[in-house]
């Protein structure tokens, strides 16, 4: 059987969450390149899941179904697209067998043999029983992925779930632990892992708390909630930059490809064409904490190459790279990073910006940039404004930011700099002149 | 690792569910052991809990994505756990009451103020904790930064009185929702994943006239959610324009008159110009 793979899945969520109910049917379809026919099965698939997870089902297809996804942010702090790295398919027997097994061991240890006997006594009629080999290929995949081990030497070996971290700790320290792991899973990256832990922790204390509060007493705000979708391809991408190799995918640009400008349609989830195949040593990952974005940095036949990680699908290891001339590349790519607000690897340019502070009460302006300003340095102060300067490489990336701030924020240098933000606030000013 | 193992499966998970199994993979376990070592696990656990914890996960394996993983535009670390955290997540679970002891941003002091803890929220802008409640006396929703509480103390208050002030939170919040409409330009659709994503942190839904070619965003958001919109709006420009929100709209102009005043480009414009207040950026 062919890999799994989950890039539909990914594709539609990500397009879910940004567009929100824009699309009907058809028009979601074509965005994503897929037939009408695909559409519905993906979405059929996806309701099955969300409905068996969080036991809520979202109505119709389509546009409701998006409704059901949307965010309530005060009704449950559950990440809501962790359900996608629940979409694994497996077979009914497999899925039955796996969790009488789990059941079994979770109540106490026993030798292979014995949950064969467990199994097919329990094991729903219209299902295959399971004889030996299997019952041993089961045991020996749980043990792979960590969750149950072999316990005394001595054949017949027997099997313990994995169980110490509910088991050992008492009702208050699992508190501790659940309230870290949603909090780390929350405000870290990486945090996927973080959140099916969170998930089975909550589980375990609502089988003794079954009030919400009682398990949901924090909220996060301002999160991006597609950035999980990506941490489906960055495992794979940090293990080959780990082991050096190269890798292939098929790449679809998120920003408009020439070919398409005329076409009448938003072309940034236009899916006609087949992407483009890629062949690149990844270097490092970068995570942009301003849009909730990651990216690939690699070295190709062009020099440093960048990808969105959302246009990465069908993503696949190839050969392995000289060791010492990957460590060079790497190296070189730091090098031009050092001064990149977020990626851009252009040449570094210094730029001097004047902040006021407010007129009254605490200085919000010069907390903020001192908060999110990088490794700009606050250069000159008076009562009134303080100068803020910083080497960055290009000024595109820091320039929303500066922009963010309004009319406390006045640029000084770079003068093209300057000119384009006075251009810009002067677009601004007529679009709301008028009203 | 692949985190599309078959052991994640919706239906093991829902079965094991019904039988009440708890179960751990070891790359879960490789994610925990690795954010204890974060300075915050010292504040979250007794040391007792800590060691136990340790003890527990010596033979597991911690990830080791920091090697190849970078972030950029992170604001600076304030504070990811914080004293507080323990004690009054213990109350929201109890629903008790408390008293509490304040300082506002003036430095002015609050002694004993009676409430109802709701919620803590930590802000991923400001990189703090704040508590979520309820004022008894001045029957206001109160949202207080957790480094400007004095003291907070547990105050018995009976439990249907509890539920109902929690009832009327939920209530309450829900009143102060409003909607604003952002137009996304046209001309920039091209960059309309970059914009999307920009706005992918509000309660917002997405329309789309495929006749025009035209994006537009109908953003939720609470009172004082707005400043956060602002800084948003004036952090994408000419991207996006306002299209339905007068209070928006109105802080959009002046931000840009005052802004051309900065830069001495001073035009006549119809317009009263507010305060600094104006200026508040994110929350």
């Amino acid at each position: 059987m062919a890999k799994e793979s989950f890039d539909k899945e990914i594709q539609f969520l990500r397009l879910l969450v940004l567009t929100s109910g824009a699309y009907n049917r058809k028009q979601f379809a074509k965005r994503l390149g897929i037939s009408v026919n695909t559409f519905d099965k993906t979405i059929r698939r996806l309701k099955e899941i969300v409905q068996t997870t969080y036991q809520q089902l979202p109505e119709e297809q389509g546009k409701e179904f998006s409704e059901g996804l949307r965010y309530n942010y005060y009704d449950s702090a559950d990440p809501m697209l962790l359900f996608l790295f629940r979409a694994k398919s497996l077979k009914e027997s497999e899925s039955e067998r796996l969790s009488l097994l789990l059941g079994a061991l979770g109540t106490q240890s026993f030798t292979a043999l014995e949950l064969l006997d467990c199994c097919t006594n329990a094991m729903a009629a219209h299902l295959p029983l399971p004889d030996e080999k299997t019952i041993r290929k089961d045991l020996k995949y749980l043990e792979e992925v960590g969750v149950i081990r072999k316990i005394g030497g001595a054949r017949p070996y027997r099997y313990a779930i994995r169980g110490e971290l509910v088991q050992e700790l008492t009702e208050d320290e699992l508190l501790d632990l659940y309230d870290f792991v949603d909090v780390m899973a929350g405000t870290q990256i990486p945090s996927v892992q973080g959140y099916l832990l969170r998930d089975g922790l909550k589980k375990q204390l609502m089988r003794s708390h079954s009030e919400k509060h009682a398990v949901e007493p924090f909220l996060y705000k301002y999160h991006y909630h597609s950035r999980i979708l990506d941490e489906a391809h960055l495992f794979t991408i940090l293990d080959a930059i780990r082991k050096h190799r190269k890798v292939r995918f098929l790449y679809f640009s998120p920003k408009a490809e020439k070919s398409y400008a005329s076409q009448n349609t938003n072309p940034l989830f236009e899916r006609k064409t087949q992407g483009k195949l890629e062949q690149t040593l990844p270097l490092k990952v970068v995570y942009d904490h301003q849009y909730g974005r990651w990216y690939l940095l690699s070295y190709g036949r062009e020099g440093i190459r960048k990808y969105r990680m959302e246009g990465i699908t069908q993503f696949e290891e190839a050969e392995e790279a000289d060791p010492v001339w990957f460590a060079e590349k790497q190296q070189e790519l730091l090098e031009k990073l050092r001064y990149s607000w977020l990626i851009d690897t252009g040449a570094p340019v210094t730029v001097r910006a004047k902040f006021y502070n407010p007129s009254d009460g605490p200085n919000f302006i010069k907390e903020r940039v001192l908060l999110q300003g990088q490794w700009g340095q606050i250069v000159e102060e008076d009562d009134e404004a303080f100068i803020y300067e910083i080497t960055v490489n290009g000024t595109t990336e820091i320039k929303p930011w500066l922009r963010s701030f309004g009319s406390s924020c006045e640029v000084l240098e770079p003068i093209r700099l300057r000119r384009e933000m006075i251009a810009e606030w002067k677009e601004i000013r007529a679009y709301y002149e008028s009203v | 690792m692949n985190l599309f193992e078959k052991i994640f499966n919706y239906q093991i998970i829902s079965r094991l569910d019904d039988s009440g199994t708890f179960m751990v993979t070891a790359h879960e376990r490789a994610w925990l052991k690795t954010v204890l070592e974060h300075p915050a696990a010292s504040e979250a656990f007794t040391p007792e809990t800590l060691a136990k914890l340790a003890a527990l996960l010596a033979e597991d394996e911690a990830m080791d994505t920091g090697a190849h993983l970078i972030e950029k535009a992170r604001s600076r670390e304030k504070q990811v756990y914080h004293p507080l955290l323990r004690p009054l997540r213990r109350l929201i679970m109890n629903r008790s009451g408390i008293r509490v002891t304040h300082a506002l941003k003036s430095g002015q002091v609050y002694s004993n103020q009676l409430g109802v803890p709701y919620r803590l929220e930590y802000s991923m802008v400001k990189r703090e904790w704040y508590l979520l409640w309820h004022h008894i006396r001045n029957r206001a929703f109160m949202s207080t930064k957790l480094d400007n509480i004095l003291s907070v103390t547990e105050q018995e208050l009976p439990l249907e009185r509890v539920s109902d002030i929690l009832t009327r939170i939920s209530e309450t919040l829900e009143n102060r929702k409003a909607e604003v409409l952002v137009q996304i330009i046209p001309q920039y659709n091209q960059e309309m994943s970059r914009i999307l994503y920009a706005l992918c942190c509000f309660d917002k839904e997405v329309q789309y006239d495929a006749q025009t070619d035209t994006y537009t965003v109908k953003v939720c958001v609470m009172g004082d959610e707005r400043e956060f919109l602002l800084s948003k709006l004036r952090f994408l420009g000419k991207r996006v324009r306002v299209f339905e929100g007068e209070y928006v709209k109105r802080r959009m102009l002046e931000a840009s008159v005052k802004a051309l005043e900065r830069y001495g480009v001073v035009e006549e414009v119809t317009v009263m110009v507010k305060d600094e207040d104006a200026l508040n950026p994110a929350q």
